[in-house]
């Protein structure tokens, strides 16, 4: 069995009296695509929020390669490895394309203010590794051709990218997608599967939060679903598929979930 | 959304610069940077009816309002225009500055290039104090904060009796004279030099740091700070870092006005000049510094050259106010970046 690198144990998420999640288990092992659906409100961005430091569980553990990262400053374990995207895109709108992933890259850099002001041989070091870097990933994604131009500028699709792109910047262990594909027409999003397939075998571990089941289910290796709170299945996506609880719950009848 | 660049076919007077700048040596660059800086060290000396203000001495109003404006302005940039801190409290370091050399010097006789430095250290760790606890806010309830701040100072001046109270200070030394060049009260030059020197150094730290690291997290800062914060950037520690710098030019320039009036009161620190030298950030366009500073620059100068109408040179202040925020609202030269559109196929820059 491969190392688990995400691992969310008995998670649980109160604010005031809602319970947004209710003793939920989930991991990612290494090299793995799992995938976390569920109805809207189910409390998916829930578990990207709480797993990012970004809100503080009411109880459970989250370890990130086997170290706890509650009560961790968000950005600290952004720099552990753990990078995400947001279902409405959010990018740096008035900085370039180039400098929104050099922006994700600089968090691996040591350079620190003053020695960015009086350019240290480590700062002229530092700016190189993030230009590298940045300009590999937009080459990665696809978008190198826009490398300069203002992130608000891009035409969707490549927004898109470009936060995914930023996230890489990272060198996460664990990227966490939230609804990649929102918004895509279906090519777009046979185009998207194949990157974030292709994303897994650079030998990142991806955890998706998608609402397109041919997608899901097209690339997923595991499948998790969430219905309010609660983790109600866990399998393949064919078992997924099959399961009663998942189909009352989420996919209805049959015939919509193909 | 706005027009890819590309098609954008109106006449850009800084496009047309940046076109003109990336095909020039570095030699040419020097020369032009050593041309500009020349120009504006023998500004004092092109005092004429067109250019200069006639009713009040030009190489006075060059030093105060235009070369204060201008240097408090950048300074204030980096707070407001790049980390997007709304800090409507900036007075509060220039009274810090103003009071520190006026107080070491009156009380214990420290000469001024010291207290520049000392003044510079005084804002900065108030800008800590301030930044630590307040810096945890955002938007509105952190612009209040800041307004309380820049009050609290002034009226902390009033109060103490090492400050003088309302009375002020009188009686501060001006800068010990430097190769050959005597700081005297009726000579303002000099001390326009010494904010132009210093003005540059401001300049340099700048530029350097907004092209690199600190440039890129400030600004993911400003356009987004939870995301920037997900993206592993220090936020915190950034945003006290803005803070604290902005500060210490507030403060040095602080101590640069008291050595040049040799007499402060609170009444010099009030309300109006946050206003004042946020109203230039965004006039020029905030986040630019060249435009932050021809923005001040303007603000500066307008009312001395139009004091000839006497009180209602302020009604026209503030229509051009009111007509320029409408015709550039995002400053006079906005900090809207030059974009460079490079070709998909070759991933080659394509020149327009």
């Amino acid at each position: 069995m491969s190392k688990k690198l995400l691992e969310i144990r008995n998670l649980t998420m109160k604010f005031g009296g809602v319970v947004a999640l209710s003793e939920v288990n989930l991991h990612v092992s290494e090299g793995e695509i799992a995938a976390l659906i569920g109805p809207n409100g189910a409390g998916k961005t829930t578990v990207f929020n709480v797993a990012t430091g970004y809100y503080t569980p009411t109880a459970g553990e989250i370890l990130l390669d086997n170290e706890s990262v509650v009560g961790v400053k968000t950005y600290k374990i952004a720099r552990k490895g753990l990078a995400r995207t947001f279902q409405n895109v959010r990018l740096f709108g008035d900085m370039t394309a180039l400098e929104n992933v050099m922006t994700g890259a600089d968090s691996k850099n040591k350079v620190g203010l003053l020695g960015s002001m009086f350019g240290t041989s480590t700062s002229k070091k530092d700016e190189e590794r993030s230009h590298k870097k940045a300009a590999e990933l937009l080459n990665f994604m696809g978008i190198s051709h826009r490398a300069g131009q203002l992130a608000k500028n891009l035409p969707y699709g490549d927004q898109r990218r470009l936060e995914i792109a930023r996230a890489l910047a990272l060198e996460p262990k664990v990227l966490l997608l939230d609804e990649p594909a929102a918004g895509f027409n279906p090519q777009e999003k046979v185009e998207l599967g194949n990157l974030i397939k292709k994303i897994r075998d650079a030998g990142f571990a991806v955890l998706l939060i998608e609402h397109d089941m041919s997608l899901v289910m097209k690339i997923s290796d595991r499948v998790s679903v969430l219905d309010f709170g609660q983790k109600i299945a866990e399998g393949t996506p064919s078992e997924v598929q099959k399961d009663q609880k998942v189909i009352d719950a989420y996919l209805g009848v049959a015939d919509h979930a193909s | 959304m706005s027009t890819p660049s590309s098609t954008n076919v109106r006449f850009n007077l800084r496009d047309k610069f940046g076109d003109w700048w990336e095909g020039t040596t570095r030699n040419q660059r020097v020369l032009f940077r050593a041309a500009v800086i020349v120009f504006f060290f023998i500004l004092p000396f092109l005092d004429n009816p067109i250019l200069g203000t006639n009713e009040s001495d030009f190489s006075s109003v060059l030093f105060y309002p235009m070369g204060m404006f201008v240097i408090m302005a950048i300074g204030l940039n980096i707070i407001v225009g790049k980390s997007g801190i709304l800090d409507l409290g900036y007075v509060a370091f220039f009274a810090i500055g103003a009071y520190t050399h006026a107080i070491l010097n009156l009380n214990f006789g420290f000469p001024f290039w010291i207290n520049v430095f000392l003044g510079m250290g005084f804002a900065m760790l108030a800008g800590l104090m301030l930044g630590l606890p307040a810096l945890r806010l955002r938007g509105d309830y952190l612009a209040i904060i800041t307004l309380g701040f820049g009050e609290i100072i002034r009226i902390l001046a009033i109060n103490f009796n090492f400050t003088g109270g309302a009375a002020g200070l009188a009686g501060i030394a001006a800068p010990p004279t430097l190769f050959g060049i005597e700081f005297v009260v009726d000579d303002p030059k000099p001390f326009y030099w010494l904010l132009l020197t210093l003005m540059l150094l401001v300049i340099w730290a700048y530029l350097r740091l907004v092209a690199r690291r600190p440039g890129r997290a400030w600004e993911a800062i400003r356009e987004d700070e939870d995301v920037a914060e997900f993206m592993g950037v220090a936020t915190m520690k950034y945003k006290l870092w803005g803070f604290v710098l902005g500060g210490a030019v507030g403060g040095a320039v602080g101590a640069v006005y008291a050595g040049q009036v040799t007499s402060i009161t609170p009444e010099n620190f009030t309300l109006q000049i946050s206003i004042m030298i946020l109203a230039c950030v965004v006039f020029g366009g905030m986040g630019n510094i060249w435009g932050v500073a021809l923005g001040a620059a303007l603000l500066g100068y307008f009312p001395e050259k139009l004091r000839f109408l006497s009180d209602t040179r302020i009604l026209f202040f503030g229509l051009l106010m009111v007509v320029m925020m409408n015709i550039r609202p995002d400053g006079i030269i906005p900090r809207k970046k030059r974009e460079k559109v490079y070709d998909k196929n070759t991933g080659q820059e394509v020149t327009r």
